[in-house]
């Protein structure tokens, strides 16, 4: 992207945020400089405006404009370190200007401050950066790809699942999509040459599940988990796939998951989920416990292993696993569901009533019913 | 007489104008004070130096202008306001903790890891929260600076604090395979390496031990990078760690054959063979570490050990002797060296590293867990 249009479009989106504030220009030399500083921004004299604006701000550290002249045109100039420094200071002085934070997010991302960088570009989207897809689309990428480098894959899948019914399916999304399917905490540009293969691989694949392509996704999964059998991972992805349709098989390559990496607290979950749809509560219990172990902030393993307590009999502790679960993801309507019917039928009421006004309240919130664990 | 009414008077006014100044700071500074709270941040920025330009000796002052840049991300300015308030100090306490942050986020490294070593030795002063940050940053710069063990050492409790972050990750990483480098600057496709070796020692530090899965992160990392510089050794130690001795050596092998003469993992191998009674291979090994290495303490002192072993006392006390002198503060040479001269006939020099060593194994720094040493610390704050 980079530099040039995003920042072009960063700085239109700026613009109207400045212009509402207040300048108040004390000295002749300031106003002449800053004057002269505005000009050459908006000609994209990007040399002329780091020595006018350096100079004005010299003489009025807190000028925002100036600020934000000087900060954008150093991006511009790939100065990366200086365009932080400096927007940094401009967002002290306007921490509602979302493409600020935008640019202040990329430079961070392009001197590897990769924490920061996610920090702020997602206070770019929460603040908001207007309409304009040539500066969202590069943030929101940017903020998926870190996602998947802070091993937050679902989340990171989420964004990029979202990405993939927008935009076409290059190279850089394929990269990205197989790094969160595989849960690798990398970023496309991290992935050594002799590792692209497994993951743009894996990446299409992901791509031709999400996009329904049905033929495509059992091709490409199969190829997968042939010519890399012992890449951790991919097992789970085609186990995932199998799953609904033949359960069978899924098991079979969630178990194979587990071979090449024992401590899969994912494949665990999801044999657990199947077993309890095939009324195998001890074998799901089992396994359930075992992410649990794994993985002790796993919601989706504490709500299987309630649920299946809860089958055997167990209400006691079922209902002490579901709230664990609750309590870790208060999202997941499945989890209340499965908390309100295990209250009524203990004939705890109150607490059902909890149960059931959270449903409703969530239900309300989504505009729906649906339920999504 | 004239002159002595124009004394008081000059007097009164000046009394007054100091008066007037003094409740305007006063205001200001309660203004910035709130500001800051309220998270204002521009502005209280505005009001601490208007406060602070009435009256630059406000040490409070200082701290709280460096806290609220510092909180920002304005190291510049967070570092010249941590000087200041420092400098009006009787002790820079915390200080030299964030002026060791600030350094870092400046890039200025070399003077982050003294203002670091300043800190520890001024006694970790600082909140909990700070100190996490501190020591995290403290062990990068020791990373960087080739002292990977150290580096391990104080983000080994970390991670058992905290679990598995992907910060720390990294960081363990990096400590483990013995590249030293920081995480804004390693190659870039190191980086599935980094992370694999990361986990692997994470899993390592967890209280007990979470030996199965550090050894799967490490067989992924030894399957996938089996041609790298200290993959092998890394792995070596983990099995060392588990007192898997055969496991062990085969990996320190495996790495003299990736990296050629690799000086720890000769030394990790004198050490097997020690404890095999296998002297003369020991012998070859720590021979061949000291050649590479004639500055490394470990080298010596794995020498000096099988020369005692091999009954070639003398040699062995010069080993010993040259190992104390550049590592002054490991008590194992101490205790070492005390058996050699107890042998030799040496009593009193043999008490005296005696002794060295128990005053050494007592001291927190050299010996204790870093956890345990943050946990005497952990509340200090300025």
């Amino acid at each position: 992207m980079k530099a040039a249009s995003v920042l072009l479009i960063a700085v239109i989106a700026v613009a109207g945020v400045i212009s509402q504030a207040e300048q108040r220009v004390g000295e002749t030399s300031f106003d002449e400089m800053s004057k002269a500083a505005e000009r050459a921004f908006n000609e994209a004299r990007d040399d002329d405006v780091i020595r006018l604006a350096g100079l004005a701000l010299a003489k009025k550290p807190e000028w925002e404009e100036g600020l934000w002249y000087l900060g954008a045109s150093l991006y511009q100039k790939q100065q990366y370190a200086e365009a932080r420094d400096v927007l940094r200071r401009f967002m002290t002085l306007r921490p509602d200007a979302g493409p600020g934070w935008a640019l202040l997010g990329l430079s961070e991302f392009n001197v590897r401050e990769y924490s920061r960088a996610l920090q702020h570009l997602q206070r770019a989207m929460s603040s908001g950066m207007g309409e304009r897809s040539e500066l969202t689309q590069p943030v929101f990428y940017d903020v998926a790809i870190l996602l998947t480098r802070f091993e937050r894959y679902d989340d990171s899948m989420d964004m990029l699942v979202r990405m993939l019914s927008n935009s076409p399916l290059d190279d850089s999304l394929t990269v990205a999509l197989g790094l969160a399917g595989l849960r690798l905490p990398l970023l496309p540009s991290e992935v050594a040459a002799n590792r692209r293969q497994v993951i743009q691989l894996a990446g299409s694949a992901v791509a031709a599940v999400q996009t329904a392509r049905s033929d495509d996704a059992t091709a490409k999964l199969k190829q997968l988990t042939t010519t890399f059998p012992n890449e951790p991972g991919v097992h789970f992805l085609y186990g995932a796939y199998l799953m609904p349709s033949d359960p069978g098989s899924g098991v079979s390559e969630m178990r194979r998951e587990l071979e090449v990496s024992p401590s899969h607290a994912l494949a665990r979950v999801r044999l657990a989920d199947q077993f309890i749809a095939e009324q195998k509560y001890d074998e799901a219990l089992d396994l359930a416990k075992q992410a649990i172990e794994l993985d002790p902030d796993r919601a989706s393993a504490h709500m299987l292993a309630g649920e299946a307590l809860l089958a055997k009999g167990d209400s006691e502790h079922g209902i002490a696993e579901l709230e664990k679960a609750r309590d870790r993801d208060p999202s997941s309507s499945k989890t209340h569901w499965d908390l309100l019917r295990a209250y009524v039928a203990c004939g705890q009421r109150e607490k059902a009533d909890r149960e059931k006004q959270e449903i409703e309240k969530r239900a309300a919130e989504s505009g729906s019913n649906h339920v999504q664990e | 007489m004239k002159l002595g009414i124009a004394r008081i008077v000059l007097l009164c006014a000046v009394s007054a104008a100091y008066a007037q100044t003094s409740a305007r700071f006063e205001r200001i500074a309660k203004e910035a004070d709130a500001a800051r709270v309220t998270e204002r941040f521009s502005d209280a920025i505005h009001l601490y130096q208007r406060a602070l330009h009435l009256r630059p000796s406000w040490r409070e002052g200082w701290w709280n202008l460096a806290s609220v840049y510092y909180e920002q991300d304005r190291f510049p300015d967070a570092k010249e306001a941590f000087t200041r308030y420092a400098a009006l100090a009787a002790g820079k306490g915390p200080a030299e903790a964030f002026l060791g942050l600030c350094e870092y986020e400046l890039r200025n490294y070399d003077s982050a890891l003294a203002h670091f070593r300043s800190w520890a030795s001024g006694g970790w002063a600082g909140t909990p929260d700070l100190l996490d940050v501190a020591v995290f940053h403290f062990a990068l710069l020791l990373t960087r600076d080739g002292q990977f063990v150290r580096a391990l050492y104080l983000l080994a409790p970390v991670a058992a604090k905290t679990g598995k972050d992907p910060a720390l990750v990294e960081a363990m990483g990096l400590a483990s395979l013995r590249m030293r480098n920081l995480p804004e600057d390693y190659p870039p496709d190191k980086r599935e390496m980094v992370w694999l070796a990361g986990t692997a020692a994470v899993y390592l530090a967890q209280q007990p031990h979470d030996f199965a899965r550090a050894q799967e992160f490490a067989a992924r990392l030894a399957s996938r990078f089996e041609n790298e510089r200290g993959v092998h050794y890394f792995r070596g130690t983990l099995f060392a760690f588990e007192n898997k001795s055969a496991q062990a050596e085969r990996e320190f092998r495996e790495e003299l054959r990736v990296a050629g003469a690799d000086v720890p993992s000769l030394i990790a191998l004198a050490k097997i063979d020690l404890e095999r009674h296998e002297i003369a291979e020991a012998d070859t090994f720590a021979r061949k570490a000291v050649a590479l290495e004639p500055q490394n303490a470990e080298a010596h002192h794995a020498l000096g050990r099988v020369l005692m072993v091999n009954g070639q006392i003398d040699a062995s006390a010069l080993e010993l002797e040259n190992a104390k002198r550049l590592a002054p503060e490991s008590p194992l040479v101490r205790s070492h060296l005390a058996m050699v001269y107890r042998r030799m006939g040496r009593t009193a020099e043999a008490k005296a590293e005696a002794r060295a060593f128990l005053v050494l194994k007592q001291k927190e720094e050299v010996l204790a867990p870093a956890r345990d040493k943050l946990k005497v610390t952990a509340g200090r704050s300025r």
